[in-house]
């Protein structure tokens, strides 16, 4: 029996479906992320788990009991802002007691459950400070603690690294899986940044126009993307029309006369299908010794490694290596793509259009 | 900050002159020993002053304005807040129409309420009423409490108040901490203006009061139809010296950005 369950649930706003029949089922403790594209309806979807919209179909359960109609209030789940949306009137130690306060809970514990929420997001030294008068980064921590010291059965987190740069995203990433796995607390955090989707999730919810469309651990989500869509918003890619071929035993892809060998599933003969490969699967070999002959036509150095665009019979492919420290082929040279064609993906271009 | 030119600076000089020039000149009025509005240039007196003490009606009129002006104010924000809440967030018959209704009085004349007041108290038998006289002026004070409450909402990140539902607050307690201490600059610059546009209010009042109800403005008309002579600006220095009081004591409590515009 899953923890929290969410059966067929939608929400019309007017005519405007946002959220199209969602079905999820999330266990106790797993940290799940909703992942798309603005307007996809993974906010909307957090804000029905959390009570503030209402589902005009479907039902929400957790634990069991039916929290579909439920006020937010009498639902006691911890949910974090985008905002973040701290009281601009309370202190820091006020803000977190809130819930508590709420509660009725006595004084003495509700100073203790403070003292203990603010060390688990290493705030001690600012229960007395006013939210306006901290940083980005620790008001965020300071909502994350006020969601978490009425131990909720469910952590809403809504784009909760969005309004942070790029360095303090990646240390709150990792703060907040810290956290969570402290703590135990089953997570649903909104996102549309694939990377944070990825890096901190036990499994990853993709949604586009409203719709669920692949529910996948962060692995087999990167390297079995169930559409085109998937595999370009999740990590960078190399799409690449063409038709798909048979003759017996060997299969291939055919872009303008080039046949690339791969293999796919149930899909017939001359179907439209798109081949995806990942920048990182292709090797960088002497020319004429590849699979794929080309010539680099720029090279850009990221540190750890080196991004490469190679002008090919079949298009323009992105080639990424890593940095060995030597120097790698100047723009203009000569090159042979090669790569082991299971990490080729096919897909037919009826699942993209979908 | 760009630094002003120097036609921006004659220009912010002058109407800053323009605006201060009339209120310095009839404090300075007030201080005359002359029978007649002059500036003081034989002495100083504060014989004036001793004047307005000397006529009870002046202080009785002053103390009514006073209250008039305090419980209107009060009772239009009590008015305003929820009808700014209900116009802000929810959609319903009569949105449009309550919105009009509450800011008309601001495009009705003074002059046109006050004789339909008086007709009205007339058909009631309510003439004379203190308590007719704070509901005139609720009417007139209202739109301008509205549009602060209003606008102050409209700036509002209502997640803080989501949040706090979320953390077990029932609608009113969540209205009562969060909602309305993050708007009360908007609500304490309403009560503000409010109360300053009922304490000046003349052209309804002289209409809708009585006898036993006379406001200071219509006292002083009334006074200046008859005679001109310094006391008028006696009293205006007063009035001038408490509002000035007033903003001090607010500034230096609360602070008046913080009321008025709500900055942190």
């Amino acid at each position: 029996m899953a923890f929290l369950t969410l059966e067929g649930v939608s929400k019309e706003f007017g005519t405007f479906t946002a959220v199209r029949d969602v079905d999820l089922k999330i266990d106790k403790g797993e940290f799940v992320s909703l992942l798309g594209p603005s307007g996809c309806g993974k906010t909307t979807t957090l804000q029905m788990i959390a009570g503030l919209v209402e589902p005009t179909q479907g039902r929400i359960s957790l634990d069991g009991r039916d929290i579909t109609h439920e006020k937010p209030n009498r639902r006691g789940l911890g949910v974090v802002f985008q905002s973040y949306a701290l009281f601009p009137h309370m202190t820091v130690a006020q803000n977190v007691a809130f819930g508590l306060e709420m509660r009725r809970v006595p004084q003495a514990e509700r100073t203790k459950r403070v003292r203990e929420a603010l060390s688990l997001v290493q705030l001690s030294s600012f229960a007395d400070r006013y939210p306006r008068q901290l940083s980005g980064g620790q008001r965020q921590r300071v909502a994350i603690a006020r969601a978490l010291v009425i131990a909720p059965p469910v952590l809403l987190l809504d784009e909760p690294l969005s309004n942070l740069d790029a360095k303090l995203r990646e240390e709150m990433q990792f703060e907040l899986r810290r956290i969570q796995r402290k703590v135990g607390t089953t997570t649903i955090m909104v996102t549309h940044d694939q990377a944070e989707a990825l890096s901190i999730s036990d499994r990853v919810v993709v949604m586009e126009g409203g719709c669920m469309t692949q529910v996948d651990a962060p692995y087999r989500l990167y390297e079995q993307p169930s559409n085109a869509f998937i595999s370009s918003f999740v990590g960078k890619t190399n799409l690449l029309a063409g038709t798909w071929r048979r003759n017996g035993a060997s299969s291939a892809v055919d872009i303008g006369g080039v046949l690339l060998e791969a293999t796919a599933k149930d899909i017939p003969a001359a179907t439209p299908v798109t081949l995806s490969i990942r920048p990182e699967k292709i090797l960088l070999r002497e020319a004429g010794t590849g699979r794929l002959d080309g010539r680099i036509a720029s090279r850009f150095f990221l540190g750890s490694q080196w991004l490469f665009t190679v002008d090919t019979p079949v298009g323009i492919v992105t080639v990424s290596a890593p940095n060995q420290g030597g120097e790698p082929p100047e723009e203009g040279s000569a090159v042979g793509l090669d790569w082991s064609p299971a990490n080729l993906r096919v897909i037919a271009d009826t699942a993209v259009a979908a | 900050m760009q630094k002003n030119g120097p036609v921006a600076l004659i220009f912010h000089t002058l109407v800053l002159a323009f605006v201060l020039a009339p209120l310095v000149i009839i404090c300075l009025v007030a201080f005359t020993p002359e029978n007649t509005l002059s500036l003081p240039t034989t002495g100083l007196s504060l014989r004036w002053f001793k004047a307005v003490f000397a006529h009870p009606d002046f202080v009785t009129s002053f103390w009514n304005s006073i209250w008039l002006a305090t419980l209107s104010a009060t009772l239009a924000i009590a008015l305003a807040v929820p009808a700014g809440l209900a116009i802000s967030r929810y959609t319903f018959p009569g949105r449009d129409f309550m919105n009009a209704l509450f800011l008309s009085p601001l495009i009705i004349p003074h002059l046109v309420l006050g004789v339909a007041f008086l007709r009205l108290f007339a058909l009631l038998g309510a003439t004379g009423s203190f308590a007719w006289l704070v509901a005139t002026h609720i009417i007139v004070v209202t739109p301008y409490v509205l549009r602060l409450v209003l606008a102050a909402l409209s700036g509002l990140d209502r997640s803080a108040e989501q949040a706090a539902r979320t953390l077990g607050a029932g609608e009113w307690t969540a209205f009562r901490r969060i909602t309305a201490p993050m708007i009360l600059p908007g609500i304490t610059g309403g009560w503000l203006l409010a109360f300053i546009n009922s304490f000046d209010e003349l052209t309804m009042s002289i209409f809708v009061t009585s006898p036993a109800t006379v406001t200071l403005p219509v006292r002083m008309y009334m006074y200046a139809t008859e005679s001109i002579d310094p006391m008028m600006a006696a009293v205006s220095t007063l009035m001038i010296a408490i509002t000035a009081i007033a903003m001090l004591v607010l500034d230096r409590a609360f602070g008046l950005d913080r009321i008025l515009v709500g900055q942190r």
